[in-house]
């Protein structure tokens, strides 16, 4: 036998071995019991009113109390169409070719309370959502009324039917429902109450939320899928100071991060530190950008807003300010992270994404046609909220703006001054963070581009976009939705209004043990904890 | 004695009412308020929506109303509701006291029990090797940062032990060792800050006394060295130590912010930034509004002290 057939025989034995040994997570027969003690960055801004609220501090430990009509499938890295499962909803039937869309809710749900979960349920939360004028519940702050424009009506014509009539066909309106922003309330509770408790149908109930320290939720022995939840209680555990949360992660005081938390290089220090710990990287749905108040001078002259995409080297960004843990992409996720994002031929033709000599070339030609030079500088102020990854990535780009003649200042901004200040279209130009709940093209697309939504930081406005927003968001054949959104995404960083810089992954971190945890692309779609058990 | 209280209480109460001014100008006077925050959190505003939660939160009035029913709700014992929360601000505030006040205790008493006998043997062994030991000792402790030490030692247990101390609070009737266990670490990070101030006074105000001729005569009297030093010289040093150690524990009562950050223990520090961030006003003023009363009572407490410790000291008299 020859040393390198001996050498093979070796690695093919050694490779049998190791599958055997480990084996696959899904193989494993799910075990009852336990305590899952999970990362909390912060205290729950909202208690559990997800409707009231953008925040994951809200939503990653409100989800497990609470359940959907209709959920991404836990199991599944991607969401899509395809990936959606009923939960309140055993099934639901799109009719009238789109127009309606009916769901057929499970029997024999209750609320944590012992309430009958029924039709009106749902019928008291969508129409509080939309704001109808006969709706029984109101929000004092509703985020995403935008996701529901399109509902015309919400029927309940029995306790198990419900009928979501649209305006227009919106096949997508099944991947907002999806969301974990998209619980159903109960009607017999008034929606404040979610501030201070949670009243939900989920696999976990609420224990204990003592303010500040943590919240424990534990097993609800009534859940409608039966032999779930695994675990017996989940405690979500609020350490404000991040090295202290990674200390704990890393003593294994912790099983779970907290999504959207854990950087490359910590991830990279924590796997050093304990090689058993599993580190997932994903997509969090969140990207950085430019705002520019086209509004306002000088960035309502395109040419501005074309040389600051031009300029900005998206690659040096992703390395130098998020040490690699980014991906670059245009206003939706980039493959393979998003469904929807460019193919790279066409990422490569957009401003920003050449060479950077040659783009940073490109700049200073189309400042030079307006008069501004490195002789004639422009002199802006570059607005961020005084949050490090925002003020990071604004003093990059700062850079990269004065080697075309543009000087730009750093104005910090509270927290507390930051959106009132992009609402109101307060500023010239500022470094911005955007989350998105699914991914999909309606969620982002009606909040962010367009016309008049609050959440359009830039104020920018075009028609033709709109009317592309629209037909990308009634299209019922998938493939020319694809190439609507794409053509959608190629006109708006055409426009500069917002360019877009890089998608932020997230380097997931848990214990061995800790199963069936699996992120989505989606930092606020994959909390319910149904799932989850522990190998111990 | 009793003339002097009155006097230092009637200045307390006007302190207090000082204070409420200022506390209740300087948070106005920030950026933003809680309705701002709120919006923040759902990235967007709308001030239809925005005017509405005004209203109902009371925010809306003038701001010399809100000032009155503030110092209304106080002298009424009502703390009034946390915005935030959306409960009586007392309710969020009672469970942090007593971890503020055990900790910055702790804390305190560690640094006697360090910083008073360290202080005295530096000042008896002056100039010898053990002096210079326990100044480098204490300056370092001057030196380092409570908040750095204190993460120094998180790092530390978790590097070498793959253990930290407990992340939420244990009650010591729940389990006693473990609340001990919770306390220390922490109380031993600010501790040792303090106990470094309070050996160095205690070393320079004893090397002072024992210059003095009272001293002078017990030594030649052939008292006993430690009569000597810890019942003549060290009772008339340590009047300005108790200042310093009353100073120091007002200062605490406020300043463990960091430590309680770092240790994750849910005190009055840590949950105040908290609510300076939110702007959840009836938090934020009643708990600076207890801290006062804290500062100006241990204040009290010293200059009461200083009566007790020394007789040449007769106020009012």
């Amino acid at each position: 036998m020859t040393a390198r057939r001996a050498s093979i025989i070796v690695i093919i034995l050694a490779a049998v071995l190791a599958l055997v040994v480990s084996g696959p997570a899904v193989s494993q027969t799910p075990k009852s019991g336990g305590t899952l003690n999970i990362m909390q960055r912060e205290d729950l801004p909202q208690g559990f009113a997800v409707h009231e609220t953008g925040t994951i501090s809200t939503s990653w430990p409100a989800m497990p109390c609470l359940n959907n009509l209709v959920f991404f499938d836990p199991l599944k890295k991607v969401e899509s169409l395809d990936t959606v499962i009923g939960e309140l909803a055993e099934k639901w039937s799109w009719q009238d070719n789109y127009r309606n869309l009916v769901f057929f809710l499970r029997k024999g749900v209750k609320w944590h309370d012992g309430q009958p979960f029924t039709s009106k349920d749902v019928k008291f939360t969508f129409d509080m959502l939309r704001e109808a004028p006969d709706a029984q519940g109101k929000l004092r702050i509703n985020p995403r009324k935008d996701w529901y424009a399109n509902l015309q009506n919400v029927e309940a014509p029995d306790p198990h039917t419900v009928i979501f009539h649209l305006k227009k066909p919106q096949p997508s309106l099944l991947l907002m429902l999806a969301s974990g922003y998209s619980p159903v309330y109960a009607a017999h509770v008034p929606p404040a109450s979610y501030r201070t408790g949670c009243v939900g149908t989920g696999p976990f109930k609420l224990k204990e939320w003592r303010k500040g320290e943590f919240v424990e939720m534990v097993k609800n022995p009534d859940y409608f899928v039966k032999g779930r939840p695994y675990l017996d209680t989940l405690r979500y555990i609020v350490i404000v100071e991040r090295g202290t949360r990674t200390a704990a992660l890393q003593a294994g005081k912790l099983d779970v991060s907290f999504p959207g938390e854990t950087t490359k290089t910590t991830a990279e220090q924590l796997k050093k530190a304990v090689p058993q710990l599993v580190v997932t990287p994903y997509s969090q749905n969140v990207n950085d950008n430019i705002i520019m108040n086209v509004k306002k001078p000088p960035f309502d002259n395109l040419k501005v807003r074309l040389a600051v995409s031009h300029a900005i080297d998206r690659r040096a960004l992703v390395q130098a300010v998020q040490q690699g843990g980014a991906v670059v992409g245009a206003s939706m996720a980039p493959k393979p992270h998003g469904v929807w994002g460019l193919l790279e031929k066409d990422l490569l033709a957009l401003p920003g994404y050449g060479k950077p000599a040659d783009e940073k070339e490109r700049a200073r030609k189309l400042l030079a046609e307006v008069g501004i030079s490195p002789g004639k500088p422009l002199k802006v102020e570059m607005v961020t909220r005084a949050i490090a990854v925002y003020v990071d990535m604004a003093s990059f780009v700062i850079n990269e703006l004065k080697q075309i003649g543009i000087e730009a200042t750093l104005k910090q901004v509270e927290t507390a001054q930051w959106h009132p200040m992009a609402t109101r279209g307060d500023y010239q130009i500022g470094a911005n963070l955007t989350g998105i709940g699914p991914d999909d093209p309606d969620a982002n697309f009606y909040e962010n581009y367009s016309c008049g939504s609050p959440r359009n930081y830039s104020l920018y406005c075009n028609e033709e976009i709109g009317k592309l927003i629209e037909a990308q968001s009634q299209e019922l054949d998938a493939k020319k939705r694809t190439q609507l959104v794409w053509d959608i995404q190629k006109k708006i960083e055409a426009e500069a209004s917002r360019p877009i810089l890089d998608w932020k992954l997230d380097y997931f971190t848990v214990w061995p043990h800790v199963k069936n945890l699996i992120p989505h692309q989606s930092i606020y779609n994959f909390g319910r904890m149904q799932e989850v058990w522990i190998d111990k | 004695m009793k003339t002097y209280i009155a006097q230092r209480l009637a200045i307390a109460v006007l302190t207090l009412f000082g204070m409420s001014v200022v506390i209740f100008v300087l948070l106005r006077l920030a950026p933003g308020d809680i309705v701002d925050i709120l919006f923040a959190s759902a990235g967007y505003v709308n001030a239809a929506e925005k005017q509405a939660i005004l209203k109902d939160l009371g925010m809306d009035r003038p701001y010399w109303a809100q000032y009155i029913d503030w110092i209304t709700q106080i002298l009424t014992g009502d703390m009034g509701k946390s915005y935030r929360y959306d409960l009586p601000a007392w309710q969020i505030i009672k469970p942090l006291v007593p971890v503020t006040v055990e900790l910055a205790l702790l804390s305190i008493v560690f640094a006697v029990v360090l910083g008073v006998p360290t202080g005295v043997i530096s000042a008896v062994r002056q100039d010898t090797t053990l002096d210079y030991v326990l100044r480098v000792v204490s300056l370092s402790g001057l030196s380092m940062p409570s908040f750095w030490l204190a993460m120094v030692i998180i790092l530390g247990c978790v590097t070498w032990f793959g253990w930290i101390p407990p992340l939420t609070y244990v009650s010591p009737f729940e389990n006693f060792k473990l609340h001990v266990v919770q306390f220390v670490l922490p109380a031993l990070a600010v501790g040792y800050r303090s106990s470094a101030l309070i050996m160095r006074i205690t070393r320079s105000s004893l090397l002072e006394v024992m210059r003095e001729d009272y001293i002078r005569t017990a030594w030649a009297k052939g008292q006993n060295g430690r009569v000597v030093i810890w019942r003549h010289a060290l009772k008339n040093a340590i009047l300005p130590v108790v200042t310093v150690i009353g100073i120091e524990f007002a200062f605490l009562i406020g300043g463990l912010v960091v430590t309680e950050t770092v240790f994750n223990l849910p005190g009055v520090a840590r949950f105040l930034v908290q609510a300076i961030l939110w702007r959840d006003y009836p938090v934020v003023q009643n708990l600076v509004m207890f801290i006062a009363i804290i500062v100006i009572l241990s204040n009290l407490i010293v200059d009461m002290l200083y009566g007790v410790l020394d007789p040449r000291v007769r106020y009012g008299s």
